[in-house]
């Protein structure tokens, strides 16, 4: 799934260099639960999830945004290959979380756009096109484990 | 079904992008056809030559029916009638498109507007800008 060039490899990694993950994940995992509230079916343990500043305040979405985001920043090293990266993780998220994939492409939208955020005008369209692939890939290989 | 809070929400956003809506529409089609190159089999030639000028037309023309079914929020089917006959009889723009052009709209929004735009604004902006989606494709059978 996913090539990724020179170019790709060069712009995703030398924007992830600049991310805070601390922040981004709460920021990203807070958004997901927001403006998807059905998402929220994963995380009846995580408290109070009553409204928008509940969620975005909550600090188990934020330690838990921050777990995903750090994941994947791993994964930037081996973006050749995401699938044997995620290969446990992809079965975690079928056989004991029960994660429909559907919600992948959901959080590596709401990355996205989380990201645009942060670096504005810096947020090309080209550096769009790197990181919509980059989360589609990385939504690919998390979901080649499922049975 | 749009709450107060929602659509007091869409019409803050609205409030931004007004006046500015061929600029907004420009790059939203630029970043539609950079990161979905699969969509541009839509706009043949604006897509072939990316003329600015063409851009900025095109993307006037949606953003002021974006801006129309901000005004009609509480009738969408009425207001774009015409529009979802266009796009079921002439354009037939397969209905998986409409998330992508969606992504695209947020990132616009948020690259520009950075931190003013709120996780409530992102909330309510998706909702909306799905049920517009909703309504220029069901008549498509």
């Amino acid at each position: 799934m996913g090539h990724f060039t020179e170019e790709d490899k060069a712009t995703i990694t030398s924007l992830w260099g600049k991310v805070n993950v601390e922040d981004a994940g709460g920021e990203t995992l807070g958004r997901l639960l927001v403006v998807y509230p059905w998402t929220q079916r994963f995380f009846d343990s995580f408290g109070n999830l009553s409204s928008a500043s509940a969620i975005m305040g909550n600090p188990k979405v934020k330690a838990h945004g921050k777990k995903v985001l750090t994941s994947l920043g791993g994964a930037i090293k081996h973006l050749d290959d995401l699938k044997g990266t995620f290969a446990q993780l992809s079965e975690l998220h079928c056989d004991k979380l029960h994660v429909d994939p559907e919600n992948f492409k959901l959080l590596g939208n709401v990355l996205v756009t989380v990201l645009a955020i942060h670096f504005g005008k810096e947020f090309t369209p080209e550096v769009q096109a790197s990181w919509q692939k980059m989360v589609t890939a990385v939504a690919s290989a998390l979901s080649s484990r499922y049975h | 079904m749009l709450s107060a809070q929602e659509r007091a929400q869409i019409a803050q956003v609205w409030d931004l992008i007004a006046g500015h809506e061929a600029q907004f529409g420009a790059e939203l089609l630029l970043r539609l056809f950079t990161v979905y190159p699969s969509t541009k089999v839509y706009f043949p030639h604006l897509s072939a030559c990316q003329d600015a000028t063409q851009l900025l037309s095109h993307g006037q023309r949606m953003l002021a029916a974006v801006g129309a079914a901000v005004q009609h929020m509480d009738n969408l089917r009425a207001a774009l009638s015409p529009l979802a006959d266009l796009h079921a009889l002439v354009l037939r723009v397969d209905p998986a498109n409409f998330p992508l052009l969606i992504q695209c709209f947020h990132v616009v929004l948020a690259s520009h507007l950075q931190d003013e735009f709120t996780v409530q604004m992102q909330a309510a902006w998706d909702k909306f800008l799905t049920g517009v989606a909703v309504v220029l494709t069901e008549k498509y059978r």
